[in-house]
């Protein structure tokens, strides 16, 4: 792990997954930072730089897609994040391949475990 | 556009002609009946055999004259469909009319009346008719016709490995004539995802030296029956996202509490068990996921210069844990020096999870799996081998067939009976063949071929550029395969 710790924002509804990730996450020196809603992702997205964020689709309040338009939109403004989608809803291609210019990493959740998260956020 | 009213007034006269003839024939049958000489009935008979012709005459000029004012689109599709594979008649009507209306195109006189009605005819048509000449442009779009560009370009997303370009490239001079169907087309753009329509269409290949009118294309938009279709896809994907969040709650914390817990070999191997019992479920969900998205024209490849080595990498070592759990022997051997393949990657990773899968599932324990690959001209060519209990001749024509399962396997095995349906759905659409080898007793080889970069990068060079976009040529690092990560 770098000197500087890296900062990592997961928005993610299911507790039970969330709270895996930031076990993971934590274990391996990351600091994590935890949200369950689409609203609550956008605002801390906006006040932080984070280095990764980890975000979910299927939202309460506000979708994941509805969150990266607003962060990548017409200007990006988060630009020093990696974005890696974390969705388990097969989304049709075109809609995949639209939220796809716009992040850095699109993953379906059932594939990925801890671990591989964590090598994919080192190979990014 | 006014309608010529001639022909429906015609039919009418027509039909009250042959009533007052049935009539008087009727009556003087009746009075032959009661004694008039006999030498008259000949007569009768042909008096009555031309009243029957008028019938059908009056009959088929009044449907004309419905046509023109009335939805016909049972009717039209129900004799569209009865003749889709016969070729055109070059005398018919349709076609009769098409050709009148061609010639109107640059007219040195007024439309004439005939015209007129013809052309309010075919608009009013549910269906769309389009006519391409010689050199494949339109020459002639009725308004239902799913066109754009003012007419000249076809609003039809083909598929790359069925178009109606590659059709006629088969068709034209090979054939005097020849038709096809295609099923649950889509158009290429629209407004918004509400406005989508879907469309059958038939396409009427005659080479009859009009240069004008050499293939008719026949649309019925079927948007009303696929719509439905479009909402049970919906529901998949939504099934699909619940069942997938269990999997990953099961396959996250499995990972989690292996790496915090001292475990003896015996738990070390139950863990693996559930590991391979996950993985498991998600190749099901990702099997019917796939075949529906295939059902419905949805499943889009993204070919790209690949390796075969690259590919199996990423579904490698779910597969050693697979065989290794089953108690197989996996032996891989895909030579370093193969040529590079067209293929999505994600698509046919799967391609291999599945054939591997099916091998470890009718195998005994301890059996050998081999996957193996060589080149064959522009191919590159997979095989897996099992020395399991292999497929009875006369199963073996059905093995792909969606939801075909041997009674044997189904007593035996699980399954859902599309892996093998998907799997060769995926090698086709990557314009690859797969194929079967079985010794009952002995085991089976799965034989499947996906083409070289080389050779489909030269194929979409000759091609127009709306297939450019089949070979995806971002550089940009990008992860977007979930295949390439698989726990």
């Amino acid at each position: 792990m770098d000197a500087k710790q890296q900062r990592v924002l997961c928005i993610e509804d299911d507790r039970f997954i969330g709270e895996m990730y930031v076990r993971a996450l934590n274990q391996a020196g990351y600091l994590v930072d935890w949200v369950l809603s689409g609203n609550d992702g956008l605002a801390a997205a906006k006040s932080k730089d984070y280095d990764y964020i980890l975000l979910d689709i299927m939202l309460p309040e506000k979708k994941g897609n509805e969150v990266i338009e607003e962060l990548r939109g017409e200007k990006d403004l988060i630009p020093n994040a990696k974005v890696l989608i974390l969705t388990n809803f097969d989304e049709d291609d075109k809609a995949r391949e639209a939220l796809q210019q716009k992040v850095e990493a699109y993953l379906i959740k059932a594939d990925i475990t801890p671990r591989k998260l964590l090598e994919i956020i080192k190979e990014l | 556009m006014a309608i010529n009213k001639y022909p429906r007034q015609q039919a009418t006269k027509q039909i009250a002609v042959f009533l007052i003839l049935q009539f008087i024939i009727a009556a003087i049958m009746m009075g032959s009946w009661y004694g008039l000489s006999s030498y008259l009935e000949p007569w009768l008979l042909a008096l009555s055999l031309l009243g029957v012709f008028m019938l059908f005459e009056a009959v088929a000029a009044y449907l004309v004259s419905v046509v023109a004012t009335k939805p016909i689109r049972d009717v039209v599709n129900a004799l569209l469909y009865a003749y889709s594979d016969k070729p055109f008649d070059k005398k018919s009507t349709v076609v009769e009319l098409v050709r009148r209306l061609h010639a109107e195109k640059e007219p040195e006189e007024g439309i004439t009346t005939e015209t007129a009605y013809a052309q309010s005819l075919l608009d009013h048509l549910p269906i769309g008719i389009i006519a391409l000449n010689s050199k494949r442009e339109i020459t002639y779009a009725n308004k239902a016709a799913p066109t754009r560009g003012g007419g000249k370009e076809l609003n039809i997303n083909f598929t790359d490995n069925d178009s109606l370009t590659g059709w006629l490239d088969g068709v034209v001079g090979n054939n005097i004539s020849s038709s096809h169907w295609w099923k649950r087309l889509r158009q290429v753009n629209i407004e918004s995802e509400d406005k989508r329509q879907f469309f059958d269409m038939l396409a009427l290949y005659q080479q009859n030296g009009d240069s004008a009118i050499e293939t008719i294309l026949v649309s019925i938009d079927r948007t009303d029956d696929y719509s439905t279709d479009e909402d049970d896809l919906d529901f998949t994907a939504l099934a699909a996202h619940e069942l997938r969040g269990p999997i990953t709650v099961i396959k996250g914390y499995l990972d989690v509490l292996r790496q915090e817990l001292d475990l003896t070999a015996d738990q070390k191997a139950f863990f693996e068990r559930l590991d391979v019992s996950a993985d498991r479920l998600t190749t099901y969900i990702n099997n019917i996921l796939n075949v529906s998205r295939y059902d419905r024209r949805h499943m889009q490849l993204h070919l790209k210069d690949e390796t075969l080595a690259r590919v199996y990498k990423t579904v490698g070592d779910d597969l050693d844990l697979r065989a290794r759990t089953h108690h197989r022997m996996l032996n891989v051997n895909i030579p370093e020096d193969l040529p590079n393949i067209a293929a999505d990657r994600s698509s046919l990773s799967e391609v291999i999870v599945n054939l591997v899968d099916n091998a470890i599932k009718y195998s005994s324990e301890g059996g050998l799996i081999v996957v193996s690959a060589k080149p064959t001209d522009n191919f590159v060519e997979v095989s897996v081998q099992d020395n399991g209990i292999g497929i009875p001749g006369a199963l073996l024509p059905h093995i792909f067939d969606k939801f075909y399962r041997s009674h044997r396997s189904r007593e035996n095995t699980v399954g859902t009976g599309l892996g093998l349906y998907i799997t060769k759905a995926v090698v086709e659409s990557h314009g690859g063949t797969i194929s079967v080898r079985s010794d009952e007793g002995h085991g089976t080889t799965f034989s499947f071929t996906i083409p070289t970069y080389a050779s489909i990068a030269d194929k979409l060079a000759k091609g127009d550029n709306s297939n450019e976009s089949v070979i995806d040529k971002k550089e940009k690092k990008f992860i977007k395969n979930h295949s390439l990560y698989r726990g």
